[in-house]
């Protein structure tokens, strides 16, 4: 017998499960934390099912459940197992000052999922489950009842919506317009007045477009008043279940559902919904409601901006080492430095962009061609072209080392063919070459792309931001803000999960930007390693 | 290059030719192949140039923190000598922007436009006309005998006249732009006086009851020394008289009257101090919340007096200078007292409170700064950070700085005594005035006075504390907060977290390696692979937001059962190990396939499933029912939320694939024949892993883990959203800690730029890339040796 123990422990087979129980363990850690995040992420366009619960107390509860727990310390003769509890959305946010509840199981008398509650979404204080007591146009009573009141708000929340958009256009795009210029004629006089031109008839000229400006703005005032007075025309009186009342203006209602009354085909039309509004909405109440949108296109347009940087770059870069510098201990070195640029760490780079390119590069452009509006800086704080270019620093590593891949994986043979046909090297690099090595190159731009799609740190100190006033891109000459901050989908999971003062009910949100967020990086890197593995399985067919 | 593609060249180079090729002539081809070379070239070198440059501009930014501080004398001006007995008398001034500066003597001000040194008139129509009466002070009856000065924003001065009375007196300066031309215009105005001194001063000690308000001043109320000082509850004044009576009085303001109407009542409080050694003062010093008193004497004592109760001044305690003091003054902040002798000696003292005995503060010298070569005339705190400035008898001029304990500059003076200086407002310059007549402006350089090696990197004794720590606090409420930049506590941070993510991710990366390269099956492997390095690109704004928000609260409840499973997973795959030596093999299959991999998959979550139910149980056992209070107790660690715990799980994940791909890369680089050759020598897989594969292949394990170090160490999301960026300094695995790349990530948005801490936060930025580049280039080293030394096989 001590001779089996002895040939077992020889054989390594234990050494061999730890092994391989740390595979096991790596697996499950990445196949675990997608799982959360699809779970809490895609779960979150749901219309969940509300229930109503009679407590043994008479008093009811009506929400979304949302999960069941067993309560920590609670053991007792009666339950050994310990008492569980469940957890509800309640929302009501303005009645009851939290969104959440947690109610005892034993508690609950009865529970069932009533037909007529609705989910009302409103643009302030979250979401409200409850009845339609009555339908109002000022004092006059439209509908009564449940059933009634709620055929009567259909129409009047689509056109509350309408109206709304038609205050955010003229708000955002018309009076926005206005203030651009006002604004723009405002550092036109200063930049005379530096000149020591204050006295011409160009700044007078100026001064009467300033306020013909001024009053046309104060018009589009009035009407947006009267807009938004409209909003408040129709009201609504809404019950909770315990039939506390609460009057709210029906243009606070974004909108109003019964999910317990839609069929599952409903139910899949409004998930898809959801998921485009969130998509492509504006966010509310400091970014924990509403949608993304704003995030998103600041993602894609400085990941775009920083590809148009680190490109060209990294490909002469890559293009020198590996084919026109003579390889020897420089080239070694260079090659060394070039990982360690990989190796350092993300803030380092926002510091570097910090103190360069926003302090030194940004204060100098100011200086010189944005005097009139010191001392509010333009280029020199942060913003999209630093952002992006720091960013472009960190990638750089990427694409020369991913480009010298793909160049290192063309075969000598077609250099040598190309140039002995009579090419120029330059010739057989552009047409040869390039052509070969361009899958590497794509390669790296998208494994550029993605490390820049996920990465913070470095945004935080060159030029990202909760909240945007504006988008980068508009109508306005030159059309793209360089110098605009921007909103990024990183950023927005750390403010919005930490910064925001109501942390629990943020959390959806914050899963379902990261549900995207992790959806993109993942996206671009398989496309990376399907690009790569193309490009392997091309080479060595062509070589053989 | 087979036959369907030489066809499709053919086809291509059988069309006609684009008239263009023809144009080209051999000359321009080569002058646009030449020109590509050079651009090329060119960008490529600029791309390696600015990678280099990064280094350089990090150390461009760091380098001033170091940077000695440099003077100029920017202005002399000849104004009347000053004579022996004067020097009490005197003061000197400037304003913030070095444009004007005074001389303040016996009755007169004088200003002069620096560094021209023309007299700058003193405008009356600046002030209105009830103002223009009160503009100078009104001296009935004689002139200034003493002066003190009131540290602050304005310049405040109390004078003492030879009457007893206390002359409040401020100088301003009104700056106005006229075309974007700066324009500094002085301005004075005095308070309403007060006395000072009772009259008539008897010779038996003051009697407040009898004396007050009666007969006529006498020759005794001349004011000798005096020390003046505007609270927030009304000026106070202690003044030595020509026969040693040291009186002190305060102005008290109270609110009277009714609800509606608040007026202010002044009420005089008056006492005479009488206590050892008063009669040999030569100094005296009030703090700005008039609660204490000191003095500095002839024979070389500190005395300290409690003045909390007016009424009832009590001696705290009574220390050795050595020699004569003859300076004193407080701090910014009105803590750390500078003391400066006959000798020529600078110290500064601070009061310290015993945490055993409690009780009255106890004065303690805390540091020696370099001597002046004469006695010690005038000491000038700056209004921005604890540095202060200090003159000598023998015309020396020197700044220092309290926190960091160093002499910044000194001037050697042309050996007539100075009388009085001030330091700048905004510390960039000095203005002093010696016996020969001169007042001299001097441009001070002294950026980062609060920075030296030692003060960042060794313990210091900071204000309020009992012995010197490691402390990082870099913004105060106030300008009188004494920043403390000690690194250490944010480098420990940082060594805190890398140690415990690394002991968590190495077994699990390296241990998978192995299995994965040696044991598993290869079309099992190409699925492996790229999942577990999907675990790669997780973006760590991700993995810091579910360890911040899902987990740590999740392993607060469950901590029992994560201990358990630590102790249990080893026993638990031991057990189903030796278990699955008992298996037919039928049903195993061969080693390293699917079942295999679905079996260790199964033990663990078995394992962890089991602990979970057992959470509660778990922690009735182990822990006596509450395992935080058991922590505390049994060890004395306290638990938090989100601890180092919690960024060892975290950031394990995130390096747990760098390690994994580049360890299992060399792992399965080893020749193959190597393995083969092993094997058929008759060695067991298990011999040829332990006795072969690890050890050619360490390496590169080596440089993975290096590889993986260097991440951990910089990593910033993870650590600001899931720790508690507390900069305490203990290896608790149970709490927060704050790392340098959190450190930056948090206080860089409020670092003014070109400040100590904008630059200290460069240099933290400076240490992880030297750091992680020294760490990078050793693993590429080991990596690129590696690879030589297989493809000699």
């Amino acid at each position: 017998m001590p001779d089996r123990i002895k040939k077992f422990l020889d054989s390594g087979a234990l050494f061999i499960w730890f092994c391989g129980t740390a595979v096991a363990a790596s697996l499950l850690m990445v196949g675990g934390v997608l799982l959360l995040i699809m779970i809490n992420g895609l779960g979150f366009f749901w219309p969940h099912a509300l229930v109503e619960m009679t407590l043994s107390d008479g008093t009811r509860v009506l929400g979304e459940l949302k999960s069941e727990e067993v309560i920590p310390y609670s053991e007792t003769p009666e339950f050994p197992k310990g008492k569980t509890r469940v957890r509800l959305k309640v929302g009501n946010r303005d009645l009851y000052g939290l969104d959440f509840r947690w109610v005892d199981t034993d508690r609950i008398a009865s529970a069932d999922s009533p037909k007529d509650a609705v989910a009302f979404e409103r643009r302030e204080w979250g979401n409200f489950y409850g009845r339609i007591r009555e339908v109002s146009r000022g004092e006059d009573i439209v509908a009564t009842g449940n059933q009634e009141g709620w055929q009567a708000l259909q129409p009047l929340i689509g056109r509350a919506n309408d109206l709304h958009e038609e205050i955010e256009h003229l708000q955002r795009d018309v009076i926005g317009d206005i203030n651009y210029e006002i604004e723009g004629t405002r550092l036109r006089i200063r930049e005379l007045e530096l000149h020591g031109r204050s006295q011409t008839p160009e700044v007078t000229e100026l001064q009467a477009a300033t306020k013909q400006l001024e009053s046309r703005y104060h018009k589009h005032v009035e009407t947006l008043r009267a807009l938004s007075r409209q909003l408040d025309e129709y009201s609504v009186v809404l019950v909770e279940t315990n039939g506390s009342e609460k009057r709210l203006a029906v243009g606070q209602i974004v909108k109003a559902l019964r999910p317990n009354d839609m069929s599952l085909i409903e139910k899949i039309l409004r998930y898809f919904i959801n998921f485009w509004s969130v998509l492509s909405e504006e966010p509310r109440e400091a970014n924990t409601e509403g949608g993304i949108f704003p995030a998103i296109f600041g993602t894609v347009m400085m990941v775009l901006i920083m590809s148009v940087a680190v490109v060209p770059f990294g490909v002469l870069a890559a293009f020198y080492l590996r084919e026109y510098a003579r390889q020897g201990l420089i080239v070694r070195v260079i090659r060394i430095a070039v990982n360690n640029l990989a190796g350092v760490p993300s803030i380092v780079f926002g510091v570097f962009g910090l103190g360069f390119f926003v302090y030194a590069v940004g204060g100098t452009i100011d200086n010189l061609f944005y005097p009139e509006a010191l001392p509010t800086p333009t280029f020199g704080t942060g913003g999209i072209l630093w952002a992006s270019f720091t960013l472009a620093l960190l990638t750089v590593p990427v694409v020369i080392v991913s480009t010298e891949e793909g160049l290192s994986a063309v075969p000598q043979e077609y250099r040598e063919g190309s140039l002995a046909l009579g090419a120029t090297k330059f010739e057989s690099m552009l047409r040869v070459i390039l052509p070969s090595a361009l899958p590497g190159i794509l390669t790296g731009l998208i494994l550029a792309v993605a490390r820049a799609t996920g990465e913070v740190a470095p945004l935080m100190l060159t030029g990202v931001v909760k909240l945007a006033p504006a988008l980068p891109l508009d109508h306005h000459f030159p059309f793209l803000h360089f110098e605009r901050k921007f909103m990024h989908l990183g950023f927005h999971i750390f403010d919005v999960g930490f910064q925001s003062p109501n942390v629990e009910a943020a959390k959806p949100m914050v899963y379902v930007t990261t549900l995207i967020l992790v959806m993109v990086v993942i996206g671009l890197n398989l496309s990376a390693v399907a690009l790569r593995n193309y490009m392997q399985k091309k080479f060595k067919a062509s070589a053989v | 290059m087979n036959q369907a593609d030489l066809s499709a060249n053919q086809i291509e180079t059988a069309s006609p030719p684009a008239p263009v090729s023809r144009v080209s002539s051999r000359a321009w081809r080569r002058w646009v192949d030449s020109s590509a070379r050079v651009v090329i070239t060119f960008g490529g070198w600029a791309t390696i140039v600015s990678i280099f440059g990064i280094f350089a501009y990090l150390f461009i930014e760091v380098a001033p923190l170091f940077d000695a501080a440099s003077w100029t004398e920017s202005a002399s001006v000849h104004v009347a000598p000053v004579d022996a007995a004067e020097p009490e008398t005197i003061a000197v001034g400037i304003d913030e922007y070095m444009e004007v500066g005074y001389v303040l003597r016996k009755s007169d001000i004088a200003f002069y436009a620096l560094p021209a040194g023309t007299p700058v008139p003193l405008d009356p129509s600046v002030l209105s006309g009830a103002e223009r009466s009160r503009r100078m002070p009104d001296f009935e009856d004689g002139e200034i005998a003493a002066l003190a000065r009131s540290p602050g924003k304005t310049h405040t001065y109390g004078l003492g006249t030879k009457t007893g009375r206390v002359i409040p007196f401020y100088v301003s300066f009104r700056v106005t732009f006229d075309d974007d031309v700066r324009n500094v215009e002085p301005v004075v105005s005095s308070g309403e006086p007060f006395e000072a001194v009772p009259t008539p001063v008897g010779p038996e000690p003051f009697d407040y009851a009898q004396d007050r308000h009666s007969g006529a001043k006498s020759k005794d109320a001349h004011i000798a020394r005096l020390a003046y000082r505007e609270t927030d509850s009304g000026p106070i004044a202690a003044a030595l008289t020509g026969s040693g009576r040291l009186f002190l009085t305060k102005m008290q303001e109270s609110e009277a009257g009714g609800l509606f109407a608040l007026e202010t009542e002044t009420e005089l409080l008056q006492v005479e101090v009488i206590d050892e050694g008063v009669a040999a003062l030569s100094v005296l010093l009030l703090d700005d919340l008039g609660e204490t008193l000191l003095g500095g004497t002839k024979d070389g004592r500190l005395l300290y007096w409690d003045i909390q109760d007016i009424r009832n001044p009590r001696l705290m305690g009574m220390y050795s200078a050595g020699t004569a003091i003859t300076a004193l003054s407080y701090l910014i902040g009105d803590r750390s007292i500078v003391v400066g002798t006959e000798r020529g000696t600078v110290s500064v003292w601070m009061p310290v409170i015993d945490p055993d005995v409690g009780g009255d503060p106890r004065l303690q010298k805390i540091r020696d700064f370099a001597s002046h070569d004469g006695a010690v005339t005038a000491i000038s705190p700056s209004l921005r950070d604890k540095g202060f400035l200090t003159t000598g008898a023998s015309g020396g001029v020197a700044v220092h700085h309290s926190t960091s304990g160093q002499t910044l500059i000194q001037i050697p003076g042309n050996g007539a005594a100075i009388r009085a200086a001030m330091f700048a407002p905004k510390t960039d310059g000095a203005v002093v005035l010696d016996d020969s007549g001169r007042l001299i402006a001097y441009d001070i350089e002294n950026e980062h006075p609060e920075s030296t090696f030692s003060s960042l990197f060794f313990p210091v004794l900071y204000e309020g504390y009992e012995e010197p720590h490691h402390i990082w606090q870099s913004t105060g409420g106030s300008d009188a907060f004494e920043p403390k930049f000690g690194l250490w506590p944010i480098m420990f941070g940082t060594v805190k977290g890398t140690i415990y993510a690394m002991l968590l991710a190495t077994p699990l990366a390296v241990l998978g390696a192995i299995y994965t390269a040696m044991f598993m099956r290869p079309n099992i492997r190409a699925v492996v692979k790229p999942v577990v390095e999907t675990m790669a690109a997780f973006p760590t704004v991700v993995l810091g937001f579910l360890a911040g928000l899902w987990f740590a609260p999740l392993l607060e409840q469950i901590f029992p059962a994560v201990v358990a499973m630590f102790l249990l997973l080893p026993l638990a795959v031991a057990l189903v190990c030796i278990g699955w030596q008992f298996l037919p093999s039928r049903l195993k299959g061969q080693s390293g396939n699917v079942t295999e991999l679905v079996a260790f998959v199964l033990v663990l979550v078995g394992t962890v499933w089991f602990c979970l139910q057992l959470n509660h149980q778990i922690e009735t056992w182990l822990f006596d029912s509450d395992y935080k209070g058991w922590l505390q107790s049994s060890f004395g660690l306290a638990y938090d939320q989100r601890n180092a715990l919690v960024i060892a799980f975290a950031m394990g994940m995130a390096v747990i694939p760098t390690i994994f791909s580049i360890s299992e890369d060399s792992l399965s680089n080893v020749p193959p024949h190597l393995i083969a050759g092993s094997l058929a020598l008759g060695a067991t897989p298990w011999q040829t892993l332990t006795k072969l594969v690890i050890i050619s292949a360490s390496p590169g394990v080596f440089s993975a883990l290096m590889i993986g170090l260097g991440r951990v160490v910089g990593e910033t999301m993870i650590v600001l959203m899931a720790t508690g960026n507390t900069p305490v300094m203990d290896m608790n695995l149970f709490n927060g800690f704050r790392t340098l790349s959190a450190n930056i990530a948090v206080e860089m948005p409020e670092a003014p730029h070109g400040g100590t801490l904008y630059r200290l936060l460069f240099l933290a930025g400076l240490l992880l890339f030297v750091f992680t580049s020294i760490v990078n280039t050793l693993a590429e080293i080991v990596r690129q040796r590696l690879r030589a030394r297989y493809s000699q096989f």
